[in-house]
């Protein structure tokens, strides 16, 4: 016997079979290629953010004054350029705006940034700005001093501006819109609260650094520095001298020094892809595992029917390695034919999600999303798993003696399994009803295999989208703790503080439209401030507002305490309270500005009580009654004013009004929330179609191979059914309620297995990357419809494309059939 | 009961037609006992799937009771085989994931007649098998399959008894066994119909068909004279 006979013959084995050898090459190949295409994301996705940041210059360190703090920017560049080590040090002016970027097409009216950069000699050159061919151009020497203005790229693209487009500003100011870029720091864009992102709420704009102090009537001042470090300096060092040199210059300032980790964006980014790395990889891996089970199944099934086969060579004396030879050379075959197609469907799908990644983050650099290792691993797990699949059966079926596996009718005389069951549980109907029950129950391993694979699918699937219903039901969450009062409010936000009775404030207040009508019904000054929140060695940051509880138009709605205008005292959000380990009645730290002067802000703790916990789930908001301000310095001074549209006016004629008016740094309607919701949902949405459409097709391929292995298996069953007369339709119903049970023994373990891997995948991510939120752990009863649907509907009505197979079937030949 | 018109059979196996059967004419009548005898490729098999509708002849006409099944559609080829006539294969085709008893129910189930629920019960009793109606079919013997397949083939009531070498894959004693269950049920008035190529077992029949290359050579009664199923040797 040479090899040559051996092959000729597992090729026949191959092409008696090919649909089901094609179905678990294709399961093993989903498997792989998922393992594949998502094994490399971290490697490549971590690479480019290193090259972009890299390529744009990043700085080394940042300070970040208290809020209200603005300095000398001459004097902060001569204390800065004193400390050794320090390569560059860039001072900035960042300022809170409202962005009407209105189009012929629509009305845009939002709440924006604007970064005043230094140009006057080419710049920025720390934290550069990246702009692309076709985007128009960055900022020359000549700009210095002209009202130009480079848009964030994600909130351009999102509502599809381009250079020459209309940008307006607060002050009713007119901007030349001459390129489109990215920067660094807005790589994502994370509005102040912390939250999610926000291209569609939030406009990012650069500016020459002394236009901007200009518009915003801080000649010479700045209230942010990015620093970098010479080559080989220490940047711990650095960063200390900096301090101490800030220290000394400004010692009634608040401010910190900071390092691109402690940034969102930088920390988001990094985490992400870290994180992302893990439930991809726990995806792969599940999809191996199931991908696994089907192969065990249906490699073992195959084996089983050559058993007789094998038989009859143990009886003529042919050696066991022989026989078992022909058996794994199918398996052989099916492992080099999945792989093949998992490194293709692998190098599709790191294609479709490097586009995808590409398209919602515009970094200046992305590297190749092919990464080899993870193909390798991939490809010899792959060549693996049908090879070991097909190995344990054939060591079986080379053990038995060879006058057992000649027996006739040896798969259909192994007995009842656990048929026996039902004995002590009586089935109603008739015989054809009870059927697919014992057929469960006669081949309990089989069963468990396939089970466990559509589990597997369905496990996917559960996790996947109650991933997003428990994002979706947090959000949902938050934006009713915001909504449930006021649900029309608008936040004006000033540029600075301003006393409650001065000239701009009232003339917000007291604003009325083009037919003198008052726009605002009720009208709230409020405060809102940046501050860490700490107990013990815990610390959180804070986004803090003080309202007036005791006549508000909004106060958020507590689960443990209460409110109190004539008790001090703040109230946190139950994650923080979680985090810090603190409870209603309890103390804790605030870190806060203390004002010292017109825009000289100190940071200061204060012991304070926490009298309440609030409903939102995000952790950084927290809130005082405007009766703690004069503990801040800030008695009846405001810089955020709450307002409610009277007389017809809306969030656009408001935005519009205020636009013109001085002080308003930027207007943002409550309900906005909901927009930026939707925004943070789309990649979401994206990865999930991919996801679920692999899903669906693994499911598919388990529950079609295994009935067709059924089919295949039980065609003298059926064939005498059919002799008898027996309707095919009759034999059909039982396959599908065979299936039927099936796939809800699948789909529940799927469900629970689901809920189990969503608790771990949404704990992990919590524990790092959403840290700021309490969220939600569920399932919505859409999730439980479809993963019903595909684990029940898909895999009981398979046995329907096994119709056209059995009507075709040669009765008195598949009588005659001895296996 | 049994009519067959020039009934022929061929086969197209690539460049080459096989005739398993070559205008075949006969008529068996009710409660004869029928053995068709012949070698291996004689056209025995054929000529009862023919009679059975699970095959369609080349040419000539298939007539039971009076109706042409040659000219049924699918539908009513199973009605026919459901209502008309039962199956006992050489290889038993029991389900292996019923036990005996719940095999001949099936059969009761199938034909949905309002049989009583303990009719699987008697039938199985009848063939001696009362004892065992709780056993899977691995658990019982080849010729205690056999009598579980009979059985299943009468609790269906049907007036005409197909066997396909049902003694093959059994020793001489359960052949016997099995031989004088399928007699009695010939004297009961079916119409039974054995193939087999042990000429032996064709003495205990009224009439002996023998088939060679597809064409009938002898019919009529059995050439060694009729014999009690006792004095068979084989």
């Amino acid at each position: 016997m040479n090899l040559g006979f051996w092959l000729r013959w597992s090729w026949r084995d191959l092409k008696a079979r090919w649909l089901q050898v094609v179905a678990i090459a294709l399961i093993i190949a989903l498997g792989t290629g998922v393992f594949a295409g998502l094994g490399g994301q971290e490697t490549w996705r971590v690479e480019s953010l290193d090259q972009s940041y890299e390529r744009l210059n990043h700085y080394d360190l940042q300070v970040d004054f208290a809020d209200g703090t603005y300095v000398d920017e001459d004097t902060l560049s001569a204390a800065l350029s004193a400390i050794e080590g320090l390569n560059d040090a860039e001072p900035r002016l960042v300022a809170a705006t409202l962005v009407d970027a209105s189009t012929d097409k629509e009305d845009i009216l939002v709440s924006g940034r604007v970064v005043g950069v230094d140009v006057t000699e080419g710049g920025p050159y720390v934290d550069e700005i990246h702009i692309e061919a076709g985007d128009g151009r960055s900022f020359t020497s000549e700009d210095a001093g002209q009202r130009v203005v480079v848009v964030e790229k994600k909130f351009a693209d999102y509502y599809d501006l381009q250079p020459g487009d209309s940008i307006r500003v607060s002050g009713d100011v007119s901007l030349d819109y001459v390129g489109t870029g990215t920067f660094a720091e807005y790589f994502q864009i994370i509005p102040e609260d912390g939250t999610f992102s926000g291209e569609a709420s939030l406009a990012i704009l650069f500016m020459p650094l002394d236009t901007l102090q200009d518009l915003t009537g801080h000649t010479g001042l700045v209230n942010d520095v990015v620093i970098t470090v010479q080559d080989g300096a220490s940047r711990a060092a650095v960063a200390t001298a900096v301090e101490e040199t800030l220290a000394a210059t400004f010692p009634e300032v608040g401010f910190e020094v900071t390092m691109p980790e402690d940034d969102p964006v930088h920390h988001i980014l990094y985490s992400d892809a870290r994180n992302d790395q893990d439930t991809w990889n726990l995806i792969g891996a599940l999809f191996l595992i199931g991908a696994s089970f089907g192969a065990f199944n249906l490699a073992g099934r195959m084996v089983e029917s050559q058993r007789r086969q094998i038989g009859i060579g143990m009886a003529l004396g042919v050696p066991r390695g022989w026989l078992a030879f022909r058996p794994l050379l199918v398996g052989a075959q099916i492992a080099i034919l999945g792989t093949i197609m998992g490194l293709v469907i692998g190098w599709g799908l790191s294609l479709l999600f490097a586009n995808l990644f590409k398209t919602l983050l515009p970094l200046p650099y992305w590297g190749t999303s092919l990464y080899l290792p993870g193909y390798i691993r991939a490809a010899l797990l792959g060549l693996a798993l049908p090879l070991v699949a097909t190995m344990i059966p054939v060591w079986r079926a080379v053990r038995v003696q060879p006058i057992d596996a000649i027996k006739s009718g040896h798969l259909v005389a192994k007995g009842g399994g656990l048929s026996w069951l039902l004995n002590y549980l009586p089935i109603p109907g008739r015989s054809f009803t009870q059927m697919p029950f014992r057929n469960i129950l006669r081949s309990p391993w089989r069963t468990l295999l396939t089970v466990l694979g559509i589990a597997m699918a369905i496990l996917l699937m559960t996790a996947f989208i109650g991933f997003m219903d428990s994002f979706i039901a947090t959000l949902d969450q938050g934006e009713e703790a915001y909504l449930y009062q006021g649900r029309d409010r608008l936040l004006v936000q000033l540029d600075t503080f301003y006393p409650q009775g001065s000239e701009r404030v009232t003339d917000i207040v007291q604003m009325t439209d083009q037919s003198g009508e008052r726009m605002f019904g009720e009208t709230e000054p409020a405060l809102v401030l940046g501050g860490k929140l700490s107990q013990g060695t815990e610390s959180i940051d804070t986004l803090l507002e003080l309202h007036d509880m005791q006549n508000p138009i909004w106060v958020p709605r507590l689960i443990d305490g209460e409110l109190r205008g004539d008790m001090p005292g703040i109230v946190i959000s139950e994650k923080a309270a979680e985090d810090l380990g603190v409870k209603v009645g309890d103390s804790i730290t605030l870190e806060h500005p203390l004002r010292e002067g017109e825009m000289a802000f100190r940071l200061v703790e204060t012991e304070i009580p926490l009298v309440g916990i609030h409903d939102n789930p995000i952790r950084g908001l927290s809130y005082m009654d405007m009766a703690g301000a004069a503990a801040m310095g800030l008695g009846d001074m405001t810089n955020m004013v709450v307002v409610t549209p009277d007389n017809g006016s809306d969030a656009t004629s408001i935005k519009r009004a205020l636009l013109v008016q001085p002080g308003v740094a930027s207007v943002q309607a409550i309900g906005e929330f909901a927009d930026a919701l939707e925004e943070a949902l789309e990649i979401f949405v994206a990865i999930l179609a991919i996801i679920q459409g692999i899903v669906l097709l693994m499911a598919f391929l388990i529950a079609f191979n295994s009935t067709s292995i059924n089919v295949d298996e039980r065609s003298r069953e059926f064939a005498t059914m059919f002799a008898f007369g027996l309707p095919l339709r009759t034999v059909t119903r039982m396959q599908v309620v065979e299936n039927l049970l099936i796939g809800i023994l699948g789909t529940a373990l799927g469900v629970v297995l689901g809920w189990l891997a969503l608790n771990y995948l949404l704990v992990q991510r919590v524990e790092d990357q959403l840290e700021d939120f309490k969220f939600i752990i569920t399932l919505s009863p859409d999730t439980l419809a479809i993963s019903v649907a595909l684990g029940v509907l898909v895999v009981a009505l398979t046995p329907l494309l096994s119709i056209r197979k059995m009507s075709r079937m040669d009765i008195p030949s598949t009588l005659r059939v001895m296996e | 009961m049994i009519e067959l018109k020039q009934l022929s059979k061929r086969y197209q196996m690539g460049s080459v037609t096989v005739t398993a059967l070559h205008e075949i004419s006969l008529e068996i009548g009710e409660g004869e006992f029928v053995v068709v005898l012949g070698p291996s490729g004689s056209g025995k098999s054929t000529l009862l799937n023919m009679i059975s509708a699970l095959d369609t002849p080349t040419a000539g006409q298939v007539i039971i009771r009076g109706h042409d099944i040659t000219r049924a559609n699918r539908q009513q080829k199973f009605s026919f085989r459901r209502d008309t006539i039962s199956f006992i294969f050489q290889t038993f085709n029991l389900f292996p994931s019923l036990t005996a008893l719940e095999n001949v129910q099936f059969a009761v189930d199938m034909k949905g007649n309002g049989a009583r629920p303990d009719s699987a019960m008697q039938v199985l009793q009848a063939v001696g098998l009362g004892e065992r109606a709780n056993h899977f079919p691995h658990e019982l013997s080849g010729g205690e399959q056999q009598r579980v397949a009979i059985a299943r083939a009468l609790a269906t009531g049907n007036p005409i008894l197909l066997a396909d070498e049902p003694t093959g894959e059994l020793d001489f004693q359960t052949g016997v066994q099995i031989l004088q269950l399928l007699e009695s049920q010939a004297h009961s008035g079916k119409t039974v119909l054995v193939v087999t190529h042990n000429r032996e077992i064709s003495r205990i029949a009224d009439r002996v068909i023998e088939l060679s290359s597809g064409q009938i050579v002898s019919d009529g009664a059995p050439q060694e004279g009729k014999a009690p199923i006792a004095e068979l040797h084989w």
